[in-house]
């Protein structure tokens, strides 16, 4: 997709978010669902990077999310650490321990990098409600249940004050999608295409796979660790159900509908999914089965995703339009 | 002491075997149809709950002589359909398996759940095989183990001679080892590669079947089985059945020892370790190929 549509669906998309609070600044309800959509947007967006762009089959997206989030809490709880330094430093650790577990992703061909990051994904619930996760304070089964507010310059950014809270959510979105739209479109994103259509012949160009794969998990692994330490800050608890297989689907759901290395589309996906998942969550154990069943079928049928052909659409009646002036 | 490190020996072997079953059927669907199976533990608590449906509600004719009887077809028929129903439409796109990883995954959450809002989330258990106990000196060993033993490794014999000598079986090699090949030479490849499923089908619900019995059908257990399995295949080497068999005896005696000496919660920790310094060391797998 070239940059200028890029920047225009997600300039029109931040827009829109941004004035949301005028109209619906008093519901908690759709401010909480608001937010979410910005959480999960770009720890989806994170997600197409890797998988999308560079062509890792990396399912560990929602580990990384959830060691971000336990390391915030950890760091506020237990050591005292103010809570925007200790998100901060909460994406740094989420960024090491991506690199660390890309290390040995980087030898393994594309199963078996799926099979290693979701193995550390299943790794990490009994580690955390066991009693090596309760010796460095991640709380055992019960979770971290008290896991202070971020505030700044004075202000407080709790889940009770929802517009300021959105909008701090809303700026580190913007930093960050700006941060991945630079990388795509940069000399990077290219190299990471070049590796994921032709490992050898990439390396034969002088693109170091070592050197690029290290730094898409460094830099998908901070950035979703950041945003996971900021969820933590706003709801206040964690368990290890984040960890659960139903939110892993969501995100896959998010990927599916956006379009898997189409990057704009997968903003579109976490918009439609979070809402849905809002809609589908009366239905209690019925939701879960729904969403498995939703992304059997969105799979079979949505090749390149929603989002991905209606825009083809549009441009192609756009073009279809101009030729017709040209001609008459 | 002694007979302690026994006992946990004789479970590890139970275990192992079990074990080895389910992973050469995955083993076999990968090397084949290079799919990567995230839904295989809940075709495992499939076969729990087929025989637990048999037994139990319907107390059907014969006990487990017509559930193994019945489990056959019924697990072929599921994979086969499954196979062409979902899996196929997805190979003529470029990134399949990355969109058969998330098709199965889905799938696997659907199933679970599924199981959870038909039979309810609480536990069953399946009535022993067999009751009663052999004593060989000190050693107490349970007839229902060893029962499990020798069905789960001729099983697995009679797995190897259908690959060996029938005709599917020597169809399935050659399209393991070259797709484009077999097809010229004219086996019917899309046949093959949903026989490969269905066959793997079946030995993961025959697994299911015999270990339930001592541990157990849980709805939510089925990502932990998954993972064993799968750790298996890697750490033997994807696409090698002796290598996946003795990677399942291996795990099946460090799952053993480790549960009694650490605890049950280091498990999983201890597997998955397993893996990682494997793929490290040697990233084809024990008895992989490079």
């Amino acid at each position: 997709m070239s940059l200028k549509r890029m920047v225009v669906i997600l300039v029109g998309f931040y827009c829109l978010m941004g004035v949301m609070p005028l109209f619906f600044g008093g519901t908690d309800y759709i401010m909480n669902i608001l937010i979410m959509i910005l959480i999960w947007a770009v720890v989806a967006s994170c997600w197409d990077v890797i998988m999308g762009f560079a062509g890792i089959f990396s399912f560990g997206q929602v580990a990384f999310y959830v060691v971000g989030a336990y390391a915030s809490a950890i760091l506020s709880v237990s050591l005292h650490v103010p809570p925007v330094y200790a998100i901060l430093l909460a994406a740094v650790i989420t960024g090491l321990f991506g690199v660390l577990v890309g290390l040995p992703c980087l030898k393994l061909a594309g199963p078996y990098v799926a099979l290693v990051t979701f193995a550390v994904h299943m790794t990490l619930v009994p580690f955390l409600r066991g009693p090596m996760g309760r010796a460095i304070g991640s709380g055992g089964a019960q979770g971290i249940l008290t896991v202070p507010p971020v505030s700044l310059f004075g202000m407080t950014f709790s889940s009770e004050h929802l517009v300021p809270f959105f909008y701090l959510t809303l700026f580190l979105t913007i930093i960050c999608t700006i941060i991945l739209v630079l990388v795509i479109k940069s000399y990077w994103g290219t190299a990471f295409l070049a590796l994921k259509d032709s490992e050898n012949f990439a390396a034969s160009l002088g693109i170091s796979a070592f050197k690029y794969k290290l730094m898409v998990f460094g830099l998908t692994s901070f950035i979703t660790g950041l945003f996971g330490a900021l969820y933590a800050h706003y709801v206040g608890m964690l368990s290890t159900r984040m960890l659960s297989m139903d939110v892993f689907t969501i995100l896959m759901i998010m990927i599916v509908i956006g379009g898997i290395g189409k990057y704009p589309g997968v903003v579109v996906g976490a918009v439609i999914t979070v809402t849905l998942n809002q809609f589908l969550a009366p239905m209690g154990m019925y939701r879960p089965l729904i969403m498995g069943a939703i992304v059997v079928v969105l799979v079979l049928f949505l090749r390149d995703g929603l989002v991905n052909p209606i825009i083809r659409l549009i441009s192609s009646r756009q073009k279809a339009g101009r030729t017709g002036e040209y001609l008459s | 002491m002694f007979l302690e490190i026994v006992d946990v020996f004789i479970s590890g072997l139970i275990n192992g075997s079990v074990y080895a079953l389910m992973a050469v059927g995955l083993t076999l669907v990968y090397g084949v149809t290079k799919a990567f199976n995230f839904a295989y533990g809940s075709f495992y608590n499939l076969g729990g709950y087929f025989a637990w449906l048999l037994l139990i509600p319907l107390t059907v004719v014969g006990g487990y002589y017509s559930v193994f009887f019945l489990a056959v077809p019924f697990f072929f028929i599921v994979g086969y359909l499954l196979e062409k129903v979902l899996i196929a439409p997805l190979r003529k796109y470029d990134d399949w398996e990355m969109k058969v990883m998330m098709l199965t995954l889905g799938l696997s959450l659907f199933m679970d759940f599924g199981y959870q809002s038909v039979f309810g989330p609480r536990i069953k258990s399946l009535p022993s095989i067999i009751d009663g106990t052999v004593e060989i000196g000190k050693v107490v060993l349970f007839q229902q183990d060893i029962v499990i033993f020798i069905l789960s490794v001729s099983g697995m014999l009679c797995f190897g001679w259908v690959l060996n000598n029938t005709r599917t079986g020597m169809a399935v090699q050659a399209v393991a080892q070259n797709p484009a090949g077999a097809q010229i030479v004219g086996i019917p490849k899309d046949f093959i590669f949903a026989a490969t499923f269905a066959i793997s089908t079946i030995m993961v619900g025959f697994g299911g079947i015999l270990l339930c019995q001592k541990n157990f059908v849980d709805p939510m257990g089925s990502t932990d089985i998954m993972i064993k399995a799968w750790v298996i295949t890697a750490f033997g080497g994807m696409g090698s059945i002796r290598g996946s068999l003795y990677a399942a005896f291996i795990l099946g005696m460090l799952e053993a020892f480790v549960g009694w000496y650490f605890g049950m919660i280091h498990v999983q920790i201890a597997t998955l370790t397993l893996l990682l310094v494997t793929l490290a060391i040697r990233p084809q797998g024990l008895m992989g190929r490079e």
